[in-house]
């Protein structure tokens, strides 16, 4: 195998959050969410936020990235319309609202 | 025989199949989030189809279709699907290349019937991540990437003796991979207009493989002329603390991918552009060949300290270290082997636990 003519870890998508006020793309936020485990694999089946239950209708994407020890799973999610990315960090056992999909 | 696998709108097909709102529409992949300061990394089909293209300002975007829709990009799904895809490839058991984010070439010398095959990766791909691919067969990697971009998207192309020559004579000079920029004008200035042409004047050319050697598959032999990173910043800079944390940043990444291909290098180029000074670059070439990223920043430093600019506005930041060699040098100073010790270290810890696990404290200031 070959992998030394490409390095897919070379980032080139660093920018500068915009970090005042309300911000749909930087929520992170901590919820609770309802989980099913499945052949190794995680799926959401609603989550809690802000004392709001938001039931799970579809899981469109899910992707995986490693901060330092930390592997994070990233979860694109439909509820009722509208599109949430939700993670779960296996390091702290932490999930949390990252952004709403617009 | 060479099997060319090239994502279709890689980037955004992956957005289009995160936000199914966004499926069928006109849709532009940023670089940054601020969507009229940035350029098109990826675009839909959509987008395609009305001239927008990778590579343009996303003012000059959006001009062309004020509806278009935008999406910053993320890198960590790309390179997580990216890595996935070659998992999966990974899995036919045949020589596998990593060729670029979204480009993969298997070696199929061992394969009887490669369309069969071909078809399988698509469905695969396509069950696995819900985004398409394009598939080109041909007797050498060349060809099978040329193969790949014909009948896009979700194409299915085999060049074979059959068809070599009409494939050829129909397909624009400028459309084969190299023949893009310079290369290609030059060509078509002598009169060569299609692939055919170049055939009957270069038929070498076809069978080459500077990436994915035919008679070697599976593993690059020939050593990059150059290795460069650049960043166009999201404004024009002037605190030139910021502006050296980009030259450190960019320098750490040139340096770890020197070191990832065991290379070594003597020349350090140094290019920025901003309002006052326009285009600039400068290089040095040092006896003294390096892979560490201190030493390239700090050449770079030099080379822009000997430049007499003042101070000035800058948007774009480039370093590329070039005048290649493979490393052979063993370090003999005490200071030299703590230097080397620590940078191995440092790749080490990076490689176990991520990219930014362990990273200078210098270039936190351009997050």
């Amino acid at each position: 195998m070959n992998q030394n003519s490409f390095n897919p870890h070379a980032r080139w998508d660093r920018f500068e959050p915009d970090k005042t006020g309300f911000n749909p793309d930087r929520l992170e936020e901590r919820i609770d969410v309802l989980v099913f485990f499945k052949h190794a694999k995680i799926y959401p089946k609603s989550f809690t936020w802000n004392n709001k239950e938001y039931p799970v209708e579809k899981i469109t994407y899910n992707w995986q990235e490693r901060f330092g020890q930390a592997l994070i799973n990233y979860f694109s999610v439909l509820s009722a319309g509208q599109m949430y990315q939700i993670s779960f960090n296996n390091s702290t056992f932490r999930w949390q609202i990252d952004k709403l999909i617009q | 025989m060479i099997l060319h696998v090239d994502m279709d709108a890689f980037f955004a097909s992956i957005e289009q199949t995160i936000n199914p709102r966004l499926k069928g529409k006109p849709l532009i992949v940023g670089s940054r989030g601020n969507k009229m300061h940035t350029v098109v990394c990826a675009a839909s089909y959509e987008a395609k189809a009305l001239g927008i293209h990778s590579g343009i300002p996303s003012r000059e975007a959006f001009a062309r279709c004020p509806n278009l829709e935008f999406v910053s990009a993320d890198q960590s799904k790309y390179i997580w699907t990216s890595e996935q895809i070659f998992q999966l490839l990974k899995g036919f058991n045949l020589p596998l290349n990593y060729a670029s984010i979204d480009e993969f070439q298997m070696d199929l010398a061992s394969c009887p019937n490669p369309v069969s095959l071909g078809k399988e990766v698509k469905e695969q791909i396509y069950a696995n991540f819900n985004i398409t691919a394009s598939v080109g067969i041909a007797r050498s990697w060349l060809l099978a990437k040329l193969a790949s971009k014909l009948n896009k998207p979700s194409g299915l192309t085999e060049i074979n003796d059959s068809n070599f020559e009409q494939v050829l004579r129909q397909t624009p000079l400028d459309k084969l991979c190299g023949m893009g920029g310079k290369n290609g004008q030059i060509f078509m200035a002598q009169g060569l207009q299609t692939c055919w042409d170049l055939y009957l004047n270069l038929p070498q050319f076809f069978e080459a493989s500077p990436f994915f050697s035919n008679e070697n598959p599976g593993k690059s032999n020939e050593k990059p002329k150059s290795v460069s990173h650049s960043y166009t910043l999201p404004k024009n800079e002037i605190n030139p603390q910021v502006i050296r944390a980009w030259i450190r940043l960019l320098s750490e990444m040139v340096a770890v991918r020197l070191r990832q291909q065991n290379l070594v290098s003597a020349t350090v180029h140094l290019w920025l552009n901003g309002p006052e000074i326009g285009n600039f670059g400068a290089q040095k070439t040092q006896q003294a060949q390096t892979s560490d990223g201190f030493e390239i920043y700090q050449r770079a430093l030099k080379i822009m300290a000997k430049s007499g600019l003042k101070n000035p506005r800058i948007r774009l930041i480039g370093v590329t270290c070039s005048n290649l060699s493979w490393a052979t040098y063993q370090p003999l100073l005490s200071e030299e082997i703590r230097r080397e010790g620590l940078i191995k270290a440092l790749d080490r810890i990076n490689n176990r636990f991520g990219e930014r696990a362990i990273y200078p404290a210098v270039t936190f200031l351009t997050h």
